[in-house]
């Protein structure tokens, strides 16, 4: 075999192994574990309180906007606070881009304000 | 408080290396990302109404600024002393061929904007999303385009493809730009995630996601094993053929083409292609010329299904909608043509396609939002019947962009196809010129068919209808023709730019050559 | 002098570019205005041909062999491609026939205009037309002359499909999409043959000059030259049409509005002979050599076939069409021998098939205009009831079966007997026999041409139009007619008029061939 395909080789091998490793692992899980399945072992787990309804019950398609809004802030914070340790290392340049960002954000939830997603309605 | 925050700010040690931005360098991003932020703030901020097409003229505007601010970058990357350069720690390359992509981009927000105007009039749905969207697609695009990293590429990516995402779904009231929406978007985050993937797999076999830095290591090292790379570049091309709508990942393109609102396709099918090749090519050609003899055949066996797929499904079609997706199909497989000639002249084919490309199918798509009805609906061919009657300056708008896609001489489409083979028998691949040829006969007789269904007489043509032409819309066909039929005689002037565009992408045998000045110290 | 410089500079680009000048000029007359619209077309036209009339009358015909009226301008540089135009002995009959033909048409059509009336779009489709036959004629780089050569295509497609008959849609596709068939292989060859001859200049005599250098140093492979020629033999062989390309011509024939028809047959058929001779033979004569015995083999199958076609037809427009496919197979032929002699008579073949079917279809089409059917069998009597047309309808009929004396003569009997003495390459015995299948199709010819006259013109009319009043030639068609119909005349009593132009380039080209192996 040609070094040329030998490269491609590799690739298949690789591809395979990922495979293998999965199936493997999976079916050397189900090999060693022990078996003993009871109706309580397939309920959801809802921190601890029984579920209500089934896991496919609709929820308000108007939480998914909070949701949005949410992670929105929640991305903001994982770059404001690591910023906010090491303020002085990243200087008046640093403030700036952050001020940009966070002027990004701002303008992002004004406008949902101004949209009326922020009202329950 | 404050006081001590100044104090500390005024002291700081700056223990961090502050990147040297050269600003003039990413103008044309930051005038397409102000703009769409401003236009944003303008809407949220002004109480009443403003007056219907401020935002349309504010978004011509602005891209018209951009193309300003690129032209001294123009004159700058053509200037023999000074030439192409890195900056922000060499993740973006200002050279010819970023700011041919950024002028032919946003040329296709300009059209797909004039376009948009009357559109959104029609259907009600005035407002400034649309365009604050595409001006942030756009700046994605030319991110893309002038990006000299992987990571940098992937964020242009994602920029332009969320944007059009929310673009195809943008019809509220119509199933269908839901559908549209959806489906692009679930088969382009699956894409962005081969894209992404590849980057990971190129970073472990190469050490660097600069694409300089790639292409230096790969020339310079041998490669006891390069299945890493090769899986990456398979990946990366994935990524690529997706955004494009090569085949085999084409699938999305004729269903979304259909169901997103009309001006939004006008932007999918120019501006989006335009980004998508512009980083096919820097990425493949950039940093993986070492690999030619690698992808030269993939790409060979993608631009053949591709112009196939493109040119014989669309035989089959009655939507002029669907036509031209699996037109723009076909179209993307002859620019494969010149991708896979990987030569200088093939890079300068591609860009002259894209740019002739453009102006074709954003005026074919400004004639499909005119003709269509409230609700975005009426775009199947038999609402084209007649159309020589009812309008008979756009119906032979219509006919003209359509015989340039199937290029006819005298058209810009004629010269497009002309150096696609020119490159492609250069290179030596006469048999791929000889498909692609074949794959534009079949393809033409879509365009006539329309043509036929707008210009035949009979007993089957419906009754007079009249069809509002706004005045932004007839702007946007104009320009297009006048682009279109002028590149067409004199093809000279977009050929000699495209030419001036080219030489950069392609390091020669010394990799270093590209630009050592961008290449920031290694570590 | 200044008058001749300034002739020998714009002339020939002056000549091409006033009927697109002139249709350019009809879009802005607006629609109502139809005198202003014809006359400006036909002053157009007329324009055209008074700068061509003075083009070819100071013309060299001592000298014919060399392009005469050069000029070479940079036009694409970035593709090496120029706007080289020219004119010598071979394009000087064809030239003539095109500025004659595109007047007549119009004048033809002056009165009686194809449904949906709409005469501006006509026009101008008919003046881009002849702006795009001429450009073909005289273009002297692969390129322009590619680009004339497409020109060509749509205003064709247009006429068919918005003014033709009623299957207009399917055959103004049909013939759209087998020409640009065809011109896709021929780009590809033309590009791959740039390449080959050096990738500096796709002037046609550079090229030429490239293959025989590099033929002459050996370093050039047979079987690149056959593949080229072979895409060309597409493009060219589909527009003449050689059998089995022919099936477009039919239907686009039958299917065209009269003058579309006219000059599809006069014009148009000759752009693919035309480009053989000026083209494929002129640049890759070796290839040629390789190919002459294929396309002679296809002209005898088309002569045959053609005629067999005829005898099969009901409508007479349908059986011109035919007709032409076998006549065409004669020009072929001719040009298969790749002889002076062959060649020669190839390119009377042409002229003379240009006029003598240009009038037989302005015939078809006056016989509608009056009918309203080409049915041959509700046809009959023509002599009676409008004994001009039946007549000239006769003589035209007798042109084209090849009678000594009228024009048709001259582009088949050479034709045949250039089979009986082929270029030394090729051989004899298959010529031969090539020659005797197409006399044989001589004799099949003026079976159905005659079996076609005595079946229209012949005997009483028909029930349905005895007591039809059936008005003869019209004044309008007299102008149209009588220019075509001496020059039948005179080209049969003289044929020396287009063998004395056409000689001497053409001697030179058939010594090429008789030089090779």
């Amino acid at each position: 075999m040609s070094d040329f395909l030998r490269d491609y080789l590799t690739v298949g091998i690789f591809g395979l192994t990922g495979v293998a490793l999965v199936g493997l692992l999976l079916g050397l899980g189900s090999l060693l574990r022990p078996t003993r399945p009871q109706p309580q072992k397939y309920i959801n787990y809802e921190s601890g309180v029984d579920p209500v309804g089934t896991g496919w019950g609709q929820s308000n398609v108007r939480y998914y906007i909070f949701a949005l809004l949410f992670v929105m802030f929640d991305v903001e914070a994982v770059f404001i606070f690591p910023f906010a340790t090491r303020v002085d290392a990243y200087g008046w340049f640093g403030l700036i881009e952050m001020g940009i960002f966070i002027v990004v954000l701002a303008l992002g939830l004004l406008y949902a304000w101004k949209k009326k997603v922020l009202r329950w309605v | 408080m404050l006081a001590s925050l100044w104090q500390q700010l005024s002291d700081s040690p700056v223990p961090i290396d502050s990147v040297d931005l050269a600003w003039a360098g990413l103008a044309p991003v930051m005038i397409l990302i102000g703009g769409a932020l401003l236009i944003l703030a303008v809407d949220s901020l002004v109480p009443r109404r403003l007056r219907p097409g401020s935002y349309a003229l504010a978004t011509v505007l602005l891209a018209a600024g951009a193309m300003v601010a690129a032209v001294p970058l123009w004159q700058r990357v053509q200037d023999a002393e000074r030439g192409p350069f890195a900056t922000a720690a060499g993740a973006i390359m200002v050279d010819g061929f970023s700011v041919f992509a950024t002028f032919v981009i946003l040329s296709a927000v300009i059209l797909a904007a004039l376009s948009f105007d009357g559109w959104l009039r029609r259907e009600e749905m005035d407002g400034a999303e649309p365009y604050v969207l595409m001006l942030l697609s756009a700046s994605g695009g030319v991110m893309m385009a002038s990006a000299n990293d992987l990571i940098v590429m992937f964020l242009g990516l994602e920029i332009l493809s969320i944007a059009v995402y929310v673009l195809a779904a943008m019809h509220l009231r119509k199933i269908t730009s839901q559908e549209a929406g959806v489906k692009y978007f679930v088969l382009g985050a699956f894409s962005s995630a081969f894209f992404l993937y590849g980057i990971a797999l190129i970073y472990g076999g190469t050490g660097s996601t600069n694409l300089v830095r790639i292409a230096t290591y790969l020339s310079a090292t041998v490669l006891g094993d390069s299945g890493l790379v090769l899986a990456g570049l398979a990946l990366l091309l994935v990524g690529f053929g997706f955004k494009v709508a090569a085949a085999p990942f084409h699938f999305w393109a004729p269903d979304v083409y259909q169901g997103a609102p009309t001006p939004s396709v006008a932007w999918m099918a120019s501006g989006v292609k335009v980004a998508g090749f512009a980083g096919l090519l820097r990425v493949f050609y950039l940093a993986f010329s070492t690999y030619r003899l690698d992808w030269q055949p993939v790409i060979f066996v993608l631009a053949v299904l591709t112009m196939l797929v493109g040119s014989v499904l669309a035989v089959v079609q009655t939507d002029v909608k669907r036509m031209l997706a699996y037109s723009s199909i076909n179209h993307a497989g002859f620019i494969l043509v010149a991708v896979q000639a990987a030569t200088a002249a093939g890079v300068q084919a591609a860009l002259f396609y894209l740019a002739a490309y453009t102006f074709m199918v954003a005026g074919s798509f400004g004639v499909i939002a005119v003709v269509s009805r409230k609700g975005d609906i009426g775009t199947s061919l038999d609402d084209y019947r007649g159309l020589s009657r009812d309008r008979p300056v756009v119906a032979f708008a219509f006919a003209l962009l359509l015989l340039a896609q199937a290029g006819v001489p005298l058209t810009s489409g004629f010269f497009a196809k002309f150096y696609v083979i020119t490159a492609a028998i250069e290179a030596g691949s006469s048999t791929l010129a000889i498909i692609a040829m074949i794959t534009a006969v079949i393809s033409s007789y879509v365009y006539l068919r329309i043509i036929v269904a707008m210009y035949g007489a009979g007993d089957d043509v419906p009754a007079p209808r009249t069809i509002p032409l706004p005045a932004a819309a007839g702007l946007a066909l104009v320009i297009s023709l006048t682009v279109t039929m002028s590149v067409g005689v004199f093809p000279g002037t977009l050929a000699s730019l495209a030419e001036r565009a080219t030489p950069v992408l392609i390091p020669e045998s010394d990799p270093g050559a590209v630009d050592p000045s961008g290449v920031p110290p290694g570590p | 002098m200044d008058n001749n410089e300034f002739l020998t500079e714009w002339g020939l680009t002056l000549m091409v570019f006033l009927p697109l000048a002139g249709a350019l000029l009809l879009m802005v007359i607006p629609k109502a205005q139809e005198q202003m619209i014809k006359v400006a077309a036909l002053g157009a036209a007329l324009a055209s041909g008074a700068v061509g009339v003075a083009v070819l009358a100071n013309f060299n015909y001592d000298s014919s062999e060399k392009l005469q009226f050069v000029v070479n301008r940079n036009w694409i540089e970035a593709i090496h491609a120029n706007y080289i135009v020219g004119i010598d002995g071979l394009s000087v009959p064809l030239i003539a026939l095109t500025l004659l033909i595109t007047p007549l048409v119009m004048v033809y059509s002056w009165n009686h205009f194809p449904q949906p009336h709409n005469p501006q779009a006509f026009l101008i489709l008919m003046l881009v037309l002849a702006t795009g036959m001429l450009g073909t004629f005289v273009a002297q780089d692969l390129i322009l002359f590619f680009v004339f050569f497409e020109v060509v295509l749509l205003p064709m497609y247009f006429m068919i499909g918005v003014w033709g008959g009623e299957q207009r849609q399917y055959a103004s596709i049909k013939f759209f999409l087998y020409t640009l068939f065809g011109s896709a292989l021929m780009i590809v060859s033309f590009l791959a043959l740039f390449f080959v001859a050096g990738g500096d200049s796709f002037s046609m005599v550079d090229l030429a000059q490239g293959v025989a250098d590099r033929n002459a140093a050996g370093n050039l492979a047979m079987i690149t030259q056959v593949l080229i020629f072979g895409g060309m033999f597409m493009g060219f062989g589909i527009k003449v049409p050689m059998f089995p390309f022919h099936t477009w011509l039919p239907d686009a024939h039958t299917q065209a509005p009269t003058a579309g028809s006219v000059i599809l047959a006069a014009v148009l058929l000759k752009l693919g002979t035309y480009g053989f001779i000026r083209v494929a033979l002129f640049i890759l004569p070796e290839a040629a050599v390789k190919w002459a015995p294929y396309i002679g083999a296809l002209a005898v199958i088309g002569i045959i076939y053609g005629a067999l076609g005829c005898l099969a037809q009901t409508d007479m427009k349908r059986l011109i069409a035919f007709s032409s496919v076998a006549h065409m197979g004669f020009v072929m032929l001719g040009i298969a021998s790749l002889t002076t002699f062959g060649l020669n008579a190839a390119v009377f073949g042409m002229v003379a098939h240009g006029l003598i079917t240009g009038m037989l279809f302005f015939l078809a089409g006056s016989v509608k205009d009056r009918f309203h059917t080409l049915e041959i069998k509700r046809l009959g009597g023509l002599l009676l009831q409008a004994p001009k047309l039946g007549w000239i309808l006769g003589f035209c009929i007798m042109a084209s079966l090849g009678l000594p004396g009228l024009a048709g003569f001259w582009g088949e009997f050479p034709a045949i007997l250039s089979a009986y003495n082929p270029a030394p390459a090729l051989s004899q015995e298959l010529f031969r026999t090539y020659m005797v299948i197409a006399a044989f199709g001589t004799v099949l010819a003026a079976g159905y041409l005659l079996w076609l006259f005595q079946r229209t013109a012949f005997g009483t009319p028909s029930e349905e139009f005895a007591d039809v009043e059936i008005e003869d030639v019209r004044v309008s068609e007299w102008i149209a007619w009588v220019p075509l119909l001496a020059l039948i005349l005179v080209l049969g009593v003289f044929p020396n008029i287009i063998f004395h132009v056409t000689d001497p380039f053409l001697t030179v080209m058939g010594n090429t061939f008789a030089g090779l192996k």
